[in-house]
């Protein structure tokens, strides 16, 4: 670009160079287009502020004091945005001692919400039932080959509530060997699906969900939805017990929808060391679009609590009646299930 | 009654000599004497130096004769310093701890041992529990000659207090220390110019800081409990955290050419990185530190990002973000 200055061009205006009138107040509404779009990118400031900064490295300002200058000419919400995101990169953050970040929850929030409005078109029925405070455990269905349903339990949990927090997740272990995905798992509240990290966490006090069907229910074939797995070896209803958490079953219908699993390649799990390898209508076959889950309708009904507190810590040392309770759980989430997907109607209007 | 006559091995390291500052001050000790090869960082008019080799069997005579109730076993190499091989601080590990236990059989004076140790010892695993306690330390295979050298000689001790139940043996396992005044794999890491990460891998990591690291051996000192401990600081911190709190560009390697690109970096004069220090890299570890508070009764107080960022105070660098952060704020 040539030295001389243009007059009136965009929303850059006479702003040209550093010799030009002060910068224009940002919440001026000829400089804000972006006000209407939101999340587009701002074009016109970011000329305003291009120009700025060039016009103060040819007055002779060094590079800081350039910026600075030029800084001041972006509009304000973007200048905090800004600045957050550098204070991150500044490490100005924080994350608990389990590596749960939830700045960077939040800020995935709005990508859920929208697959959770209008992607899914979730309906979540008996958010009150979760203890607003103190130790709870959430037992669902798993169902969906990734775990997209303990994502909308969160928001579920998150738009419902009166008093929302984030549940923290058992994750199957496998899932923190592998890159991104760790990091991602553990930043959004999920940890290793061990029973100690489960016991210290209800010891925190905190909201800890679990899918006790673990890889049998997030891997079985399509004309198997909607039939709960077994549930484990109860080491759930053991936790409970221990720690006196009441127990909150969780019935999830929609998430069986979006990869329809029609077979699978065990040779290939085999090579990436996976728990299973599914295949799905459109994957392999489209490749990476496959990961598109289909839109189903969805609902998620978080039922009455089950109060345990009240048979004791030693009742875990029980077995039959740690298989009995698991039982129990188990049936009352199908029933739950089976009435959802009748009031459901459709899968996918 | 608490102790009064103590012996230090590896006092001339940085936490040895610390150690040794701070007894030497405690009027509650007697005695001091301090054990190793090289002398204190210090002048410790208090301390008797004893300069002998601790894989040398000449220490089986020496040590009965200072008549100490407690021995602190603080030579342990976590790191192989400059001009130190592999194997030497392989030997160092697991001779010096036997011939330290051969000197032990012969001194009926003494009451407890307390080792230093390494919560290494766990390895780094993803699978595993997001904090170890003290039971858990052979669930997984021992990975890297570090780990291995330190369950072995956990087994040493083990077996020496179980044979001798009048001496009570405290297994410190010690997660990596960081502070200002340190020199440990973890600082050098962080003090290059750019540091080499695992892409996609952001583990969540340990520390305890270095007052901490000696407070919690005097505390131990103090009140030995039989067993293993683990000593650490409160929570964790992520890799990609502390790399920016140190202000450092990270260079994001892929797994599987990790360990050819640091070895090579290594002749180039980049830190080495250690089989078990890169695992720590990917997978991270971290350690439940109950028994220590409720047991010893000592709570570090210095936190894990407290100890990161009194480190960082420290460190002397030009930093950009902080820059371009003055630029949008005003």
């Amino acid at each position: 670009m040539s030295t001389h200055v243009r007059p009136e061009r965009g929303s850059g205006g006479p702003a040209g160079s550093g010799h030009g009138p002060p910068p224009r107040d940002p919440r001026d509404p000829r400089s804000v287009r972006t006000g209407d779009f939101p999340g587009a990118f701002p074009i016109g400031p970011a000329i305003s502020f291009l120009r700025r900064f060039r016009g103060g490295l040819d007055s002779g300002n060094d590079l800081p004091a350039a910026l600075a200058e030029a800084g001041s000419t972006l509009p304000r919400e973007l200048r905090v945005a800004l600045d957050r995101l550098l204070s991150r990169l500044a490490g100005d953050y924080q994350e608990d001692e389990w590596g749960f970040d939830e700045e960077f929850a939040d800020a995935l929030l709005p990508f859920l919400e929208f697959l959770y409005d209008r992607w899914w078109r979730v309906e979540t029925i008996g958010a009150r039932n979760v203890p607003s405070h103190g130790r709870a455990l959430l037992v669902a269905n798993h169902a969906g080959i990734l775990p997209w349903d303990a994502t909308m339990i969160s928001v579920g949990m998150l738009r419902e509530h009166p008093l929302p927090r984030y549940p923290r997740f058992l994750v199957l272990d496998w899932a923190f060997a592998l890159p991104y995905v760790s990091v991602a798992m553990r930043k959004l509240g999920g940890v290793v699906a061990s029973p100690y990290n489960a016991l210290r966490l209800l010891e925190e006090d905190e909201l800890v969900a679990v899918f006790p069907e673990g890889v049998k229910g997030a891997g079985k074939p399509f004309k198997e939805r909607y039939r709960l797995q077994r549930f484990g070896r109860g080491g759930f209803v053991e936790l409970a017990l221990r720690t006196g958490a009441p127990i909150v079953p969780v019935s999830v219908v929609g998430s069986e929808e979006i990869y329809p699993k029609l077979g699978e390649a065990p040779a290939l799990a085999r090579l990436i060391g996976a728990p299973y390898f599914p295949l799905t209508p459109t994957f392999p076959l489209l490749g990476p679009l496959g990961v598109v889950p289909l839109p189903s309708r969805w609902r998620i009904e978080f039922g009455e609590p089950i109060d345990v507190a009240r048979f004791g810590p030693e009742a875990a040392e029980d077995r039959s009646f740690v298989f009995e309770l698991s039982e129990q759980v188990r049936e009352t989430i199908q029933g739950k299930v089976y009435d959802n997907l009748v009031a459901r109607g459709s899968a996918f209007l | 009654m608490g102790p009064r006559r103590v012996l230090i091995t590896g006092v001339g390291s940085f936490l040895g000599t610390e150690l040794a500052r701070r007894l030497s001050a405690d009027p509650e000790i007697d005695y001091l004497a301090g054990l190793d090869e090289r002398p204190p960082r210090a002048r410790l008019e208090r301390m008797d130096f004893i300069e002998a080799d601790i894989r040398n069997p000449v220490i089986a005579k020496l040590i009965p004769q200072a008549e100490v109730d407690t021995i602190v076993h603080n030579k342990i190499v976590r790191r192989p310093g400059p001009g130190m091989s592999d194997r030497s601080a392989h030997d160092i590990n697991v001779i010096g701890s036997l011939q330290l236990l051969a000197a032990c059989e012969k001194a009926d004076t003494l009451r407890a041992i307390v080792v230093r140790g390494s919560a290494g010892v766990y390895g780094s695993e993803p699978a595993a529990p997001q904090f170890f306690t003290e039971e858990m330390a052979r669930r997984y295979p021992l990975r890297t000659r570090f780990q291995r050298d330190v369950a072995e000689i956990e087994n040493y001790f083990d077996t020496f207090s179980r044979r001798h139940p009048q001496v009570v043996c405290t297994m410190l396992r010690y997660q990596p220390s960081v502070g200002p005044s340190l020199d440990s794999q973890i600082t050098r890491y962080l003090s290059q110019p750019i540091v080499p990460t695992y892409l996609g891998f952001d583990p969540r990591l340990q520390f305890v800081h270095e007052a901490d690291a000696i407070d919690a051996l005097v505390a131990t000192i103090k009140n030995p409990v039989r067993g293993p401990v683990n000593v650490a600081a409160p929570g964790t911190i992520g890799l990609t955290r502390l790399v920016r709190l140190a202000g450092k560009p990270t260079l994001p390697l892929l797994p599987g050419v990790f360990p050819t690109l640091t070895d090579a970096g290594r002749r180039l004069g980049m830190e080495a990185i250690s089989p078990d220090f890169r695992r720590l890299l990917r997978y991270g570890r971290a350690v439940d530190i109950s028994r220590l508070v409720e047991e010893v009764g000592y709570m570090p107080r210095h936190s894990t990002v407290d100890a990161v960022e009194d480190y960082v105070l420290t460190q002397r660098g030009r930093r950009l973000v902080p820059v371009f952060r003055e630029a949008v704020a005003r």
